[in-house]
């Protein structure tokens, strides 16, 4: 398909095509995809989408083009749902050009190769790690673009590169005095074989790393101009319908018929109704009509294959396989010199299921023409997407192009699937018309892939001085990652994700055994930010404090022998004593209140967060959560801090509510009145501060910020009460939010 | 049918089922997307917008029963004496994903409407939408800020 935008979709391929001959490689790869690209600048100019281009960009590189009116365009790989990637990334870019900062213009990356994760060469933004992945390779694009430049200034000014410096957007020459702009250098600078291996910029240069930049998403967010998937449809696009879909009440259902076909059919605007495998979907030029007539509309559905699925026959699964497995090791470490265990303690720790609600419900628009499949999501899955996509619809993956709506309602790891998006082309194709489809908040929920529950055994070996020389835990959990990398092979009954935590430790235990059952189960799971983190960092830094108090020391005192040795762990521990007040007495300590500390090493971050509740009677109030994190690297401190606390609260919401059952063979929740997520006024207090590593590798931030807090609390409520609580959510133990 | 509005100081004129939601009234015949959906049953906020003044979740409110009142979306807020909470929106950086906050900043303007200088309380009690991301402590100090609530010395 090509985009009707006048000038703009041609110009650019021809311009591409054009520039790839001139200036080497790395423009290789996008040539093709330059048409589904809609350059859709991310904050405050959306007016001028494409005016770039218009003008005549000269391309660097796949990342940056300039025009000569000396506007810096630079592609943003990664999606924003929210953690700032769209501010980072590009400032990173920005920095090693030398570009102005307040000049540049952001443009969202097409489905190409130059855009994959470096490191593992797909297209995707999660696993807390587009800094992490990112940074080195765009530090040196930047460079590389920023050298092509200066070499064209060396040329032009007459000077040697060495006295030339690439500042605010111009060359300068500091020595005469004179200047030019890159708008000036770009074409010049665009014929030059690209840098291979570029000198980065030294820190002390570096003007936007490591700062605090104004988000550009900001504006946009706060003036109802920011596009999501729901709102975007690209310009030039036409003739859009809209569907509305439900799906089979339970597992593997199938729907037969729409007993009143009729009657839907009539309703107003109604232009088909389709029945899919599993579901049936109105389609209409608007998607209230789509929607109000899906309402009336009375069908067949065929049950499930297992309808006797309920929430107390999968717990009986998942301790059956606790207790008889059968389970692989998936880690045994063991020391040379075996000593006799004089005692030992055993405890066994247990979360439900839990539903990702993202705010904005799945959506995808897609059109499916003999040329091609084209898609617009709100996705953190575009290859997944692709690839998806062609097998279903059997085209060539070549031929199916998936861009990213400008921002996404929230991610968090559902939107790593390409679900909703395969609803999205099924649909267009059966109606020879592009379509977007919308799910209800109640067929979101009902067809997530849910955070597994889990169940989590810890046993310690403890010698005759009371120090635990040894750790054996027996994981019950069904796959996290398969349904996101359908790659993996679970044959040898191993699931990475769901066994991170459990296969190292910075604490040092002389032996360490992991154990694991991966259940098998219809209920549909996977990514759930914190992956596997979450629920093994509750079970064993809960089990640490259980240690701690049983052999009568203080929980953080007893981490920090653990840690004795790890400077930074120490320094992380020494950071969260001081600022949580840790030495203090709380006021009514062990009379309704309390205070609990929980140490991790998650996604490379090291972190601490120390909970104080307030208990009373069956009523529980989070007052204040401290959190210090070392992620080696920050890049900007506070979209950190927004991270780190946005994830504690995404962490009291997965306790501290509701959580996900099964009746009948398929899920029960269907909306938020069934399912609540902690509000405003629930809300504790938060300070957090943060440490850097010089040395350390760069750690990820946007899934560590829950990981502490579940252990934290069940920690705080231990010393609040004298109850340890091994099973959340609260209400399991009679008790709820104040 | 057809319904006569007032959106953001226009009249505006539509012909929809009289039982449309406003929401979809707003997004899909007037093309005012920064109202969202979130639930569809006035759980989550995130379609919240003002009738008279007053904040309302425009999910469950019929466009017939939307007649004849000044509706004001988020894309009106700036033309308020409200528009300062974007500004302070804005100075907090308090959106992450930001799809919940446009219904967020509506709440907010109501509540300041009513209450210029809120406590803690007025706004736990007054900003009831839902946030995934985890805005809430920063939701809280835009309002405050907005409010001239804050010192000086964080407030500029």
């Amino acid at each position: 398909m090509t985009l009707k935008q006048d000038g703009v979709g041609l110009s650019r391929r021809d311009f591409l095509i054009t520039s790839t001959a001139v200036a080497g490689g790395f423009v290789l790869g996008i040539t093709r995809h330059a048409d589904a690209a809609i350059p859709q600048p991310m904050s405050a100019m959306p007016q001028e989408a494409g005016n770039a281009l218009r003008t005549g960009a000269v391309a660097l590189t796949d990342w940056v083009r300039i025009t000569r009116d000396d506007v810096v365009t630079l592609v943003v790989s990664q999606a924003e749902m929210g953690q700032g990637i769209s501010t980072t990334l590009p400032a990173i870019l920005a920095d090693e050009l030398g570009a102005d900062w307040s000049r540049v213009r952001l443009e969202l990356a097409p489905t190409a190769a130059a855009y994959q994760n470096p490191r593992i060469r797909w297209q995707f933004t999660g696993n807390s790690e587009s800094s992490q992945a990112f940074f080195d390779h765009l530090r040196h694009v930047g460079a590389a673009a920023r050298t092509m430049l200066v070499s064209a200034a060396a040329s032009k000014l007459g000077a040697p590169v060495a006295e030339l410096s690439a500042e605010g957007g111009r060359v300068i020459h500091k020595a005469s005095g004179r200047s030019l702009s890159f708008g000036e250098l770009a074409e010049d600078a665009s014929r030059l074989p690209v840098a291979e291996r570029p000198s980065l910029r030294p820190d002390v240069e570096l003007q936007l790393i490591g700062r605090s930049l104004p988000r550009v998403d900001q504006v946009a967010k706060a003036n109802g101009t920011a596009l999501f998937g729901i709102d975007y449809i690209p310009p030039g696009l036409s003739g859009v319908l809209f569907a509305a879909v439900r799906t089979a009440p339970s597992y593997g259902g199938k729907a037969r018929a729409v007993k009143n076909l009729g009657e839907v059919k009539s309703m107003r605007g109604v232009v088909d109704v389709i029945i899919l495998a599993t579901s049936v979907a109105v389609v209409a030029p608007k998607y209230w009509q789509a929607k109000a007539a899906l309402a009336v509309a009375d069908i067949d559905f065929e049950a499930g294959p297992d309808t006797k699925l309920d929430s107390a026959s999968i717990r009986k699964h998942y301790l059956d396989k606790m207790a008889n497995g059968p389970v692989k090791v998936a880690r045994d470490v063991k020391p040379e010199s075996t000593q006799a265990a004089a005692s030992g303690f055993e405890a066994t720790y247990e979360l439900g299921f839990q539903a990702h609600a993202t705010l904005e419900p799945m959506n995808a628009l897609a059109h499916v023409t003999a040329e091609g499949v084209d898609v617009w999501a709100p996705t953190q899955g575009q290859d997944l997407a692709r690839y998806t996509l062609a097998a279903v619809l059997q085209r060539k993956p070549e031929d199916v192009r998936v861009s990213r709506s400008p921002f996404l309602g929230g991610g968090f790891g559902r939107r790593l699937l390409p679900d909703f998006i395969v609803d999205a082309a099924q649909l267009s194709r059966a109606v020879g018309k592009p379509v977007k489809v919308i799910w209800s908040r109640e067929e979101d929920m009902r067809r997530d892939y849910f955070r597994p529950a889990t169940l989590h055994r810890l046993q310690a070996q403890i010698d005759a001085k009371g120090q635990v020389i040894g750790v054996t835990q027996r994981l019950v959990s069904p796959t996290i990652l398969k349904p996101v990398f359908p790659p993996l092979d679970l044959s040898n009954g191993i699931d990475p994700s769901a066994l991170e935590g459990t296969l190292h430790t910075r604490y040092r235990v002389p032996a360490w055994r992991t154990e694991f059952h991966l259940l098998e189960t219809p209920v549909p799971t996977s990514v759930y930010r914190t992956t596997g983190f979450g629920p093994t960092i509750f079970g064993l830094e809960s089990f640490i404090d259980e240690l701690a108090h049983r052999a009568k020391v203080d929980p953080l005192d007893y981490r920090r022998r653990l840690l004795a040795q790890d400077a930074r762990a120490l320094r992380v521990l020494a950071e969260i004593e001081k600022r949580s007040g840790w030495s203090r007495k709380l006021p009514g300590a062990g009379h309704g209140r309390g205070r609990g500390v929980a140490f991790t090493d998650a996604f490379g971050t090291v972190l601490a967060q120390v909970v104080e509740v307030t208990v009373t009677g069956s009523k529980v109030k989070v007052d204040r959560i401290v959190t210090v994190a070392d992620p080696g690297r920050i890049l900007d401190p506070k979209i950190v801090d927004a991270g780190l606390e946005g994830g504690a609260i995404w962490a009291l919401s997965s306790v501290v509510k509701g959580e996900i059952t099964f009746d009948r063979g398929g899920p029960v929740q269907t909306n938020f009145h069934e399912y609540d997520l902690l509000r405003l006024r629930e809300a504790p207090k938060f300070e957090t501060y943060l440490l850097e590593s010089t040395g350390s590798a760069m750690g990820g931030i946007g899934e560590v910020g829950p990981v502490a807090t579940v252990p934290a609390l069940a920690n705080a409520l231990f010393a609040a009460t004298g109850k340890r609580l091994r099973t959340f959510p609260l209400a399991r133990s009679g008790l709820a939010l104040a | 049918m057809k319904v006569e509005l007032k959106v953001n100081g226009a009249p505006r004129s539509v012909d929809v089922e009289a039982d449309t939601p406003l929401l979809w009234v707003l997004r899909e015949e007037l093309g005012l997307t920064g109202t969202k959906f979130g639930c569809g049953i006035a759980q989550c906020g995130a379609c919240t917008v003002h009738l008279n003044g007053t904040a309302l979740r425009s999910c469950v409110m019929p466009a017939s029963a939307a007649a004849g009142t000044d509706i004001t979306t988020i894309e009106g807020l700036a033309a308020t004496p409200q528009a300062r909470l974007q500004s302070a929106w804005i100075a907090e950086q308090v959106s992450q994903c930001g799809y919940c906050q446009s219904g967020m900043l509506m709440a907010a303007a109501a509540l300041l409407k009513a209450m210029p200088k809120p406590s803690d309380k007025d706004i736990d009690d007054a900003i009831t939408n839902l946030c995934r991301c985890g805005t809430y402590p920063r939701v809280k100090r835009a309002i405050k800020r907005a409010a001239g609530l804050l010192p000086s010395s964080t407030s500029s």
